[in-house]
């Protein structure tokens, strides 16, 4: 496969396509496309001058950075100075971001170009993509069907081609579940990694920051400019730089352990599970070594998850009382995001503490010591990314079934792991994503096991 | 009747940066809403800087001054306390489990220590809300209920806001920096809490009005049950403050963004040696290294840098006789002077020579009162502004000298002497005094009038 | 709270109600708050920050302001409490 991430950045050093050119292709694009897909919920006005910018940095042959001239979206509830960061919802339609986020700094100094603020799940609560107040985002890759969630607009941007590289966020799957539905590459890093200052979380513990791309190279490229310590905030892992793309190759995977568990297929959908096998099989004729590990208790997640999820996102929406900007978020949001902040709400009344939250804390350390020790056994566990394939836009869905889609790919937000998706296959023209989670801080090796799969398809 | 009062104090521990950002921490002399930031205004996707360390130390410090027991062996969480109100921007205000438990100060129990973080300033009746206060690292301290009158408890305010300014990490009391939660209850009824009182003066009116408030209550045969109210400084009153509406469960988590505490015992016993000794303890030592009186070892530790002082004159000096100057003259002049004892340019040195002056009796105490003021307008050595003020050392020489002017000047005095009228002596006392620019000690000056008189008699 | 509201939280309890049936065969064990065990994070007190950093700040916070004063406040609700006097 053509790695055209790498390619378009040559191309632009070299002076074949101007950034401003890049740029304006893709707003043509959008302007043409997207009111169909509804990837965007605000356009970056200053792109096409910052492009401009950029070409007049290239021109003087001055250093340019890692992603100059490279398209780029930004997921909703990430602060970028000057647009609207609304989350998806009615509260911060009108908030302007007073701020860059971290990651936002680190991806301007590195010259990407950003267009535009990246449809989404309102306030990250949902794993479709329907629950925007902007309206539902449709599947480029299976028009008709959702595109997954809640990172609905970055992956539908990436896939649409209006996009080289979208910020995602990824809770218990928000971006790995819209790369599998969209047939794209998504990486969750490990928790810790990347600094989440200007992130509006939903769930602090567990959220990361990632990329949606084209391809692997593309995923490497972004998150070795947005990992790393900052210095400003408190929660972080302490690594400096990390490096990611001078070390892949589009090689054989003799030496690599890959694990994977018969839960999986006891949780999946046949005709999914048919896929991810094919690709297990391309694995072991890379040279790995496929073994089964146990995660006996891996379906438990789910529940521990959402109280964990409700408690820190009631929490962290204390701020949204309407006096410093937006509205009260209880009066201008979405059923999903209400119904978080009453469970949140519930269960951290000081009788229930111990009953739920406390509880459901121990069942995470559970989860995540099954994780750590199958880790240990192997250097990658592979396996379907969602239980089941994506629902056609407007499906009736009850609030567990909804909920059942991230039974696979919490886990990984449960232990702080970190965990990539890359596209298997389909089934009847609808993408399927293989998932492959790594240890705490073990990126290269996933990013070597897609990047292996990758080359031979 | 049996009366409970407890405090729970908010204490502005000095740091030049917020405690989870690094903004300012003035609010007081610039426009609302300057010394801000995304993180202490509460914006969507704001994230905590690690805390303020000094912060950190001052408290501990704090606790220890106050007789705590420190909290090594457990984690300390730094914990979201959620409530709704105009001046929280985050709707959740960030506090400490407590770091120190256990303490005592003149009687009373000090329950825990824990670190806090100060929210913005509410104007309810304006109807205005300035940041510029919010996340200025603050020190809570909570006492049991052991006090049992408003005078007792006004003592106690007192004595604390000494201990505080012991350790030289608060801000000076003016200001706000300090703010008391007043909690009372009269005979076994519900307490009644008066929050974010001001001054130790509206702590003491707002005790005295509830007591009234609360046993009129009473007399009527109502109960008083449990509420919260505010302090009117201008009218003096309290009023009712929480309505239904607000929640009294906090729904405490850790802060998921804050990484926890755990209090190193080596770190906290190298604090303890290198911390300022505590006022009450450092008059009891005092007294007892010294031998001073409690008035006067009072009155020295009621200021660090009066302490500080006298300790260091004590060296050089007759404790005893420092004593006494620090207790009455030294006051006297740093009052006039309006001058606090750490703000003194003239050296411990310079005091101690101008005391050894005054033991050795050559010049008088109220000579040497003189001198002390000269001294502390403009430091100089003692000897020095002697001169310059014309008070030089009485030389016996010059006493003798005067004495004989006096005797040789005044025969009539002297014959009125002999003859019986006392007066006279006095009249002679003063003209010596006089010939001598006031440095002769007049009972000096008696006794060598009288052994002249009676030589000359005798002649 | 509204009909609808009301609806929604009783939902909300459903998932908390499978939880602890779902958990009640599960060992205790000791919680995770924190996805690493790290303590002691603080900085040294110091240099506040640049003016020009505030100033910049100070006008985008001012104008998300739903209501401000000419002093740069931010206007919010009265107190009920205070206007009783």
């Amino acid at each position: 496969m053509v790695q055209r991430t790498l390619e378009k950045l040559a191309a632009i050093k070299r002076g074949e396509i101007s950034a401003a050119d890049s740029v304006a292709a893709a707003l043509e694009l959008i302007e043409k496309k997207d009111k169909k897909i509804n990837s965007f919920i605000e356009l970056n006005q200053n792109a096409r001058a910052d492009a401009e910018s950029l070409d007049r940095k290239i021109k003087g042959g001055k250093k340019v950075g890692r992603l100059a001239g490279l398209v780029i979206g930004i997921k909703s509830n990430i602060n970028v100075a000057g647009l609207r960061a609304t989350c998806a919802s009615r509260t911060l339609e009108n908030y302007t971001s007073t701020y860059d986020a971290d990651v936002v700094k680190r991806v301007r100094a590195e010259d990407g170009i950003i267009v535009g603020m990246n449809n989404m799940d309102e306030f990250a609560c949902g794993s479709s993509g329907e629950t925007s107040a902007f309206g539902p985002t449709d599947n480029p890759a299976a028009f008709g069907h959702i595109t997954g969630g809640s990172s609905s607009g970055g992956a539908a941007a990436v896939a649409a081609n209006f996009c080289d590289i979208c910020l995602g966020t990824d809770t218990g799957g928000s971006i790995r579940n819209p790369a599998s539905h969209c047939g794209v590459v998504g990486f969750k890093p490990t928790y810790g990694l990347v600094p989440r200052q200007g992130l509006i979380d939903l769930g602090m513990s567990l959220d990361q920051i990632g990329p949606l791309s084209r391809d692997v190279a593309g995923a490497a490229l972004m998150l070795e400019t947005i990992a790393g310590k900052t210095g400003n905030e408190c929660v972080m892992l302490d690594v400096g730089k990390v490096n990611y793309s001078e070390k892949l190759e589009s090689k054989g995977l003799n030496g690599m352990k890959v694990g994977i568990s018969p839960k999986f297929s006891e949780l999946t959908d046949p005709a999914v599970m048919d896929v991810i096998d094919s690709q297990v099989e391309k694995l072991q004729d890379l040279g790995a070594e496929v073994v089964d590990v146990e995660l006996p208790n891996l379906e438990h997640g789910l529940s521990a998850y959402y109280l964990i999820v409700s408690v820190e996102f009631f929490s962290g929406t204390r701020k949204f009382d309407g006096r410093k900007y937006g509205k009260r978020i209880e009066e201008a949001c979405g059923e999903e995001v209400l119904r978080r902040i009453l469970r949140g709400r519930y269960i951290s009344q000081k009788e229930y503490r111990g009953k739920f939250y406390q509880r459901a804390l121990q069942v995470r350390t559970l989860i995540r010591k099954e994780l750590m020790s199958a880790l240990k056994q192997v250097d990658v566990i592979v396996g379907p990314t969602v239980p089941k394939l994506p629902h056609k836009l407007g499906a009736k869905l009850s609030l567990m079934e909804m909920y059942a889609y991230d039974y696979l790919t919490i886990p990984a937000n449960l232990a702080g792991i970190c965990a990539g998706v890359i596209r298997a296959g389909e089934v009847n023209g609808v993408p399927v994503g293989l998932q492959i989670q790594g240890k705490a801080l073990g990126e290269l090796d996933a990013l070597q096991v897609m990047r292996s799969l990758e080359a031979i398809e | 009747m049996n009366i409970k009062i407890g405090f729970e104090v908010h204490q502005q521990i000095d740091t030049r940066r917020k405690m989870y950002c690094d903004c300012p921490t003035n609010y007081h002399d610039v426009p609302p809403n300057t010394n801000v930031c995304p993180i202490c205004t509460g914006m969507p996707g704001s994230k905590p800087l690690p805390p303020n360390q000094r912060a950190v130390e001052a408290a501990i410090e704090i606790a220890l001054m106050l007789g705590c027991k420190t909290i090594t062996d457990q984690t300390v969480y730094i914990q979201r306390k959620h409530y709704d109100y105009p001046d929280l921007p985050s709707g959740y205000q960030r506090t400490s489990l407590p770091i120190a438990r256990d303490g005592e100060l003149h009687g009373v129990r000090i329950r825990e220590v824990h670190l806090e973080e100060d929210p913005g300033q509410y104007e309810p009746v304006a109807g205005n809300v300035d940041y510029n206060r919010s996340g200025v690292p603050l020190v809570e301290i909570v006492t049991e209920p052991d006090m049992k009158s408003p005078e007792e408890a006004r003592k106690f305010l007192r004595m604390l806001i000494r201990v505080l300014e012991y350790t030289g990490k608060v801000r000076p009391e003016a200001g706000g920096a300090m703010r008391t939660d007043v909690n009372i209850s009269l005979e076994g009824g519900g307490r009644v809490e008066v929050k974010n009182v001001n001054s130790v003066k509206g702590a003491y009116r707002a005790l005295k009005y509830e007591i009234i408030r609360q046993r009129e209550k009473l007399k009527r045969g109502q109960d008083i049950t449990r509420e919260t109210r505010a302090f009117l400084e201008s009218q003096m009153v309290t009023v009712p403050m929480r309505t239904k509406e607000t929640e009294e469960d906090y729904r405490y988590i850790p802060d998921p963004d804050i990484f926890p505490l755990i209090l190193d015992e080596t770190k906290v016993k190298t604090t303890r040696s290198r911390m300022a000794e505590p006022p009450h303890l450092r008059e009891k030592r005092l007294m007892e290294k010294y031998d001073i009186p409690h008035a006067a070892a009072e009155v020295i530790v009621s200021e660090r840098g009066l302490a500080d002082l006298y300790e260091a004159v004590a060296e050089e000096a007759d404790p005893k006789l420092a004593a006494t100057w620090f207790q009455t003259r030294l006051k006297k002049v740093l009052n006039f002077m309006k001058l606090g004892a750490a703000e003194v340019k003239f050296t411990p040195a310079q005091l101690a020579s101008l005391l050894r002056i005054v033991k050795d009796k050559r010049v008088t105490p109220e000579q040497g009162e003189l001198v002390l003021r000269e001294m502390a307008r403009k430091p100089a050595d003692p000897e020095e502004i002697l001169l310059g003020l014309g008070l030089a050392p009485l030389k016996k020489s010059e006493l003798t000298a005067a004495v004989e002017k006096a005797v040789e000047e005044n025969p009539k005095a002297i014959e009125d002497y002999l003859a019986g009228k006392k007066e006279a002596m006095n009249f002679l006392t003063g003209k010596v005094i006089g010939f001598t620019k006031g440095r002769a000690n007049p009972r000096d000056v008696t006794k060598l009038l009288l052994a002249r008189i009676k030589q000359k008699d005798k002649s | 709270m509204s009909e609808r509201a009301k609806e929604i939280e009783k939902s909300a309890e459903e998932i908390v109600e499978s939880f602890v049936k779902d958990a009640e065969k599960l060992p205790e064990l000791k919680e995770t708050y924190y996805s690493q065990e790290t303590y002691n994070i603080t900085r040294p007190d110091g240099e506040p920050s640049p003016e020009a950093e505030r100033l910049s700040f100070r006008r985008k916070f001012i104008s998300n302001m739903p209501g401000s004063d000419d002093k740069g406040n931010l206007k919010v609700e009265v107190a009920k409490w205070s206007k009783e006097r």
